[in-house]
């Protein structure tokens, strides 16, 4: 399914994700109608632009993944959104791709979150890298999830550049434990999201305990 | 519109018209108690009768017909005055030609300030000296206290009038200035809309331009520096996204200043929160970048891909930039250091050296990489 406000671009990419053999299901101008034609037609990969109409990426991208944990919401938005991307991945969106990324570049990152891997780009990773890096300095350690020394090494390189393959050739480590690596950084942000949702439930009283 | 007919000035005119209801009745009060109290001094009580009830019936249609502005003509404040100028005029008559305390006493107040408000200060004096010279002209003598009350009469006038006039000016004012706020937030609003839609389009050539190749990939690559050019002006414009927004006097907002580097070639990454760092700290550091990006074009190429990343500690921020070309070779930025060339270590290393920093260079088969760690404070 692809959601994007601007009917140039949603063709675009449409035409783009045919031609590669991929079936687009749907398309959807307008958050709700997102969330409605969802529903009904089930895609595997949604390409969500975060910015349409109400409501907007990131609600949309909150309630693709509750009502199909399965579902991999791609990202793909003009650049300068750094805070409703993270917002978006913490919601849990497994790849963001700017839009000036070319072709090639949409169809392997649609390839790639289809196959369940992150599409990880160096805007990505710094954004996560810094989510990790604020909360590191800001709280105490608790039950939050941190980063392993090797996951902030590997998502390091990640935001300065290096594609797998080179990450890999670096630290002598197989492309495969670079992208569990990267997958791992992930789910641990999506973690964090949770675990401050818990939290804050707890702290209001809202868990229905008392 | 004429100035005193504006929403603004008749709101504030309608709000001093209240006050002055309640005065009235105060007034009025006031009047007729002593009306009562002083009945023995009156010629005829029935005539002290009539003029108490004038001074009720009167009070209680001004009242209504001040409360609504289309009823606030010249007709209604000249009848008021001329009450209240009548009510002064009959005292030697009801009373006795030699009357300490006029019939109506305070209760011309009413009238002179319904003067004023309406009529601002001009009004307020007219009237002031109207009661004024009427009181005095009608008594045979006059001492100090007497006096002492005309005089106000010819001074409250025209100082009720005066404010009246400055607070129905400050209203307008403020009413111009949330109308040229809501004018411009629209603005904006709409400018977001169009500019939003230019940024949809020149994204699209880029990327259309770069499949194509050839002439339509230059066109593609200009379209793409537009596009972000417009971003950053559009990001400067948002309210509460400014360079400055929420930030103490001479902070920046170094995550912002650094993304200003970012072209086709050069990808910036960062945490999504500000990086709070003193301005000029700062600028050395975006200074630092721009030269290491400026090495990179001049060694690597015109076209070179290369990375920027930052990094925020409680302590220290790092600012790593990267890219892709065949790397320096061993002691070149030395032998340039010792030929006086000091392109790269006087504005690189010396910069960051400067802020108590170290600024490391990482250069082999894959490229070449500053490391930049500098204290925040």
């Amino acid at each position: 399914m692809v959601v994007d406000d601007h009917p140039m671009w949603r063709d675009a990419v449409e035409r783009d994700l045919a031609g590669a053999g991929f079936e687009v299901v749907a398309t959807a101008s307008t958050g709700r109608e997102a969330i409605t034609r969802f529903a009904a037609t089930r895609p595997g990969v949604v390409v969500l632009d975060l910015q349409i109409p109400e409501p907007d990426g990131v609600q949309v991208t909150t309630e693709v993944v509750a009502l199909h944990p399965s579902t991999k919401v791609l990202i793909l938005s003009a650049s300068g959104e750094q805070n409703d991307v993270l917002a978006a991945v913490k919601a849990g969106a497994t790849g963001y791709l700017v839009k000036s990324a070319s072709r090639e570049e949409l169809l392997e990152a649609v390839e790639c979150v289809a196959a369940g891997e992150p599409v990880f780009t160096p805007g990505l990773a710094g954004l996560v890298l810094g989510e990790f890096q604020q909360s590191a300095a800001t709280e105490v350690r608790g039950d939050k999830p941190t980063l392993t020394d090797r996951e902030t090494e590997i998502l390091k390189l990640v935001a300065k550049g290096l594609s797998y393959r080179q990450i890999a050739d670096r630290l002598v480590l197989s492309h495969r434990t670079v992208q569990n690596h990267v997958q791992n950084t992930l789910r641990k942000l999506q973690m964090h999201n949770r675990v401050e949702l818990t939290r804050y439930v707890i702290e209001q009283g809202l868990d229905g305990d008392d | 519109m004429s100035a005193w007919t504006s929403p603004a000035a008749i709101e504030v005119e309608s709000r001093l018209f209240r006050a002055l209801a309640v005065l009235r009745v105060v007034v009025l009060i006031n009047a007729v108690g002593l009306t009562i109290y002083r009945a023995g001094n009156f010629v005829s009580p029935a005539a002290a009768l009539v003029c108490a009830l004038v001074m009720v019936g009167w009070t209680a249609f001004v009242v209504w017909a001040y409360a609504a502005p289309s009823r606030r003509t010249a007709a209604l404040v000249g009848a008021d005055l001329a009450i209240a100028l009548g009510l002064l005029l009959v005292t030697p008559l009801v009373k006795s030609p030699a009357f300490q305390a006029s019939v109506p006493g305070f209760w011309v107040s009413g009238a002179l300030l319904a003067c004023a408000i309406h009529y601002r200060w001009i009004g307020g004096l007219l009237a002031g000296v109207a009661l004024a010279a009427a009181d005095l002209g009608l008594r045979q003598q006059n001492d100090q206290s007497i006096y002492g009350n005309a005089f106000l009469l010819v001074i409250g006038g025209p100082v009720v009038g005066y404010m009246c006039e400055s607070v129905q000016r400050m209203a307008m004012e403020r009413d111009q200035a949330e109308r040229a706020a809501a004018r411009a937030e629209e603005r904006a609003r709409l400018a977001r809309a169009v500019h939003d839609g230019v940024l949809q389009v020149l994204a699209l050539v880029q990327r259309r331009g770069g499949e194509l190749g050839g002439d339509a990939a230059e066109l593609g690559r200009l379209a793409g520096e537009q596009e972000r050019e417009l971003r950053a002006l559009i990001r400067g414009e948002q309210p509460g996204r400014g360079p400055a927004a929420g930030l103490a006097h001479g902070m920046v907002d170094l995550a912002a200043a650094l993304t200003e580097l970012e072209t086709g070639t050069v990808t910036v990454s960062g945490p999504a929160t500000a990086v709070e760092m003193p301005a000029d700290r700062a600028g050395e550091i975006v200074a630092a970048t721009r030269a290491a990006l400026d090495n990179v074009r001049r060694h690597v190429g015109e076209d070179a891909r290369a990375w920027v990343l930052l990094q925020a500690f409680p302590d220290h921020v790092e600012v790593s930039v990267r890219d892709e070309g065949p790397g320096i070779p061993d002691g070149r930025v030395a032998e340039a250091e010792q030929d006086g060339r000091l392109g790269i270590a006087g504005s690189i290393r010396g910069r960051i050296l400067d802020l108590g920093g170290t600024a490391e260079l990482i250069t082999g088969g894959t490229g070449t990489e500053w490391e930049l760690t500098v204290p925040r404070g």
